[in-house]
């Protein structure tokens, strides 16, 4: 896989003792700026109240920025029965959401997200908000054991999917590269923050993240895997939860719960997750997957096979999420160097 | 350890079981559970401080049951739950081999489950005064500060049923959440569906938890549910008398009828 680019369009600098205030300015302009907050072990993103709650201290956020694009939950149609008649109420999504603080790599996750409800049918929702959705990429100076991006072909430099991406380059500053229009959009509403900057070579600044594998060599093998015996004894500690899919920046999966009554409901569309063992049970009772280790091959290969034939694309950034938060220790990158060996 | 892992190596040669569970260090160094089924996998095992999950929860994986006798290495908490499980009646006779280690690091096998009820009986497990004081400090609070305090925490949650996952007393192979015809209790993951599903999973797990928090410990967003867990033991404890994961057979607190019981609360 080739390093994911993308054309800068202009290059700045940003204090970050300024931070404060540019967050305080989008604030008051009542946009909605999602940052990265902490409780306890779980760090997320969730709206920006000061800047004390503010984490920055994170290698990867537990929860991915997903929501913005696609929420746990939301309403797809809502009815009410109004003097006897029935009024139809669809969702409008208008305000303006800026999130700040996801890596590299979540950008391109959130591209992929996008691109698939965009692909054939625009999705309604998704396409409001991804029209209504900035992001400020923050890139990675440091990584853990987990991190995976350059064994996808990214890197802690990578700026496809970002509208702003933000480097710490020291001397309190960061350099920002403005990516898109609706990124060079935000810095002009907020130009008394930035200063112009000359292009610099940022790679001296961001994580050296190891190769773990080779995916080339995953994705041109991917079809002798499917029989591979290693799935039955590397998914027996995997109980079925949906964790590493709720974390997980590109699962798309979901499901449509209608909550109804004679006078009014509401269509819901909520995250599913292809662990879960009625996620394919059929109205027969039969189940196509009917046993963990098929869910969990089902999962590695959509990132590293089906994708790929599917959106000419990999579906896994590297973020390494699923490892961090799975109950019972599953590791994608330890399945994958399983099936390399063999 | 090396006792533990002849111990181990002896049970897999002799037939005495088809698969081991037990722990070992993944690629990240993160310890996670092991499935051993030849001698020679056995130098990978792992025990010790950093072996946190309650292994009892894999003896009701139908992949797990496939095996036609099965040992496990439990710590004081999986103890508990296999012994729980087994007065539930979840248990088949001589189909588990269980091992634990005691603080002289003496590997014990049990010979059966009333092995297991007089060593738990020996083994108190200290209440957690910390734990305590969380719940005392949320009861000093007024009701309507807690009902924020609990719209807050449940808010978050995902329903990624990692709570349901993890714990060993959550076997049922239907959940009530997967009852959809019609559908019992709200999913999707707003406040109400939330709330349906964390009180209805507590109800469920009353006198049934053997409170080693696991749930608490995988949740992705943090959400405190040991101070659920341990308030409804002591209230069961307090109420009722009973405590889950002591003894082989037991009634239940809130499925078992008497003909003297009370009735007057019925309208």
């Amino acid at each position: 896989m080739k390093i994911l680019s993308g054309k800068i369009m202009n290059y700045k600098t940003l204090k970050i003792d300024n931070l404060d205030l540019f967050f305080n300015e989008i604030k008051k302009s009542g946009k909605n700026l999602l940052v990265p907050k902490k409780k306890g072990k779980t760090t997320y993103f969730s709206s920006f109240i000061n800047i004390n709650d503010v984490e920055f201290n994170y290698i990867q956020t537990t929860i991915s920025p997903k929501s913005a694009l696609f929420p746990k939950v939301e309403e797809l149609i809502s009815f009410k029965k109004d003097d006897g008649t029935y009024v139809v109420t669809e969702p409008s999504i208008e305000k303006e959401t800026i999130v700040f603080g996801l890596r590299p790599c979540d950008a391109v996750g959130l591209e992929y997200l996008s691109n698939f409800f965009l692909n054939e049918k625009s999705d309604f929702t998704v396409r409001l908000r991804k029209e209504n959705t900035t992001l400020i990429t923050l890139a990675c100076k440091n990584f853990d054991e987990n991190c995976f991006c350059t064994s996808v072909g990214l890197s802690p430099a990578s700026i496809k999917g970002s509208d702003i991406c933000l480097t710490d380059i020291g001397n309190g500053l960061f350099y920002a590269e403005i990516i898109t229009d609706k990124g060079e959009k935000l810095i002009a509403e907020h130009s008394a923050l930035f200063s112009n900057a000359e292009k610099i070579n940022k790679e001296s600044y961001v994580a050296q993240v190891p190769l773990k594998f080779d995916s080339d060599n995953l994705i041109k093998n991917i079809k002798n895997y499917y029989n591979s015996e290693k799935w039955t004894i590397n998914s027996l500690p995997c109980l079925g939860c949906g964790a590493c899919a709720f974390v997980c920046p590109t699962c798309t999966c979901f499901n449509i719960e209608d909550e109804a009554n004679p006078v009014c409901g509401t269509r819901l569309r909520c995250w599913d997750s292809c662990a879960f063992g009625i996620f394919t049970l059929h109205a027969s009772g039969h189940n196509p997957r009917p046993i963990q280790s098929n869910r969990w091959r089902h999962r590695v290969l959509h990132k590293f096979g089906y994708s790929v034939t599917n959106m000419d694309t990999l579906s896994c950034v590297g973020c390494g999420r699923c490892i961090r938060v799975c109950p019972a220790g599953m590791n994608i990158i330890e399945q994958i160097l399983d099936l390399q060996e063999a | 350890m090396q006792e533990l892992n002849n111990k181990i190596a002896e049970l897999l040669t002799n037939n005495l079981v088809s698969i081991f569970i037990s722990y070992k260090k993944g690629l990240n160094g993160k310890i996670k559970p092991a499935f051993f089924t030849k001698p020679n996998e056995v130098y990978e095992n792992y025990f010790g401080d950093e072996a946190q999950q309650n292994l009892a929860v894999y003896v009701h994986k139908p992949e797990v049951k496939k095996y036609s006798k099965v040992g496990i290495l439990a710590n004081i908490f999986a103890l508990k739950a296999l012994l729980q499980l087994y007065a539930e009646n979840q248990i088949k006779d001589n189909y588990l081999t269980i091992v634990t280690v005691n603080q002289d690091n003496k590997v014990i096998v049990f010979a059966d489950f009333n092995e297991i009820e007089s060593y738990i009986a020996q083994h108190q497990i200290e209440k957690n005064t910390n734990k305590q004081k969380e719940i005392n400090e949320l009861l000093s609070l007024s009701r309507e500060k807690r009902w924020e305090f609990w719209v807050e925490q449940l808010s978050s949650c995902i329903k990624c049923y990692a709570c349901r996952a993890i714990c060993p007393m959550c076997y049922c192979s239907k959940c009530t959440v997967e009852l959809n015809q019609p559908q019992w209790i709200s999913v999707p993951a707003h406040s109400l569906g939330n709330f349906e599903w964390h009180i209805m999973r507590m109800m469920h797990l009353a006198c049934r938890c053997i409170n080693c928090q696991e749930c608490s410990r995988v949740c992705p967003m943090n959400i405190p549910l040991h101070l659920l867990t341990t308030k409804i033991n002591s209230d069961m404890e307090e109420e009722f008398g009973q405590i889950a994961g002591m003894k082989t057979t037991l009634d239940f607190a809130l499925n078992t009828f008497k003909v003297d019981d009370y009735e007057n609360f019925i309208r």
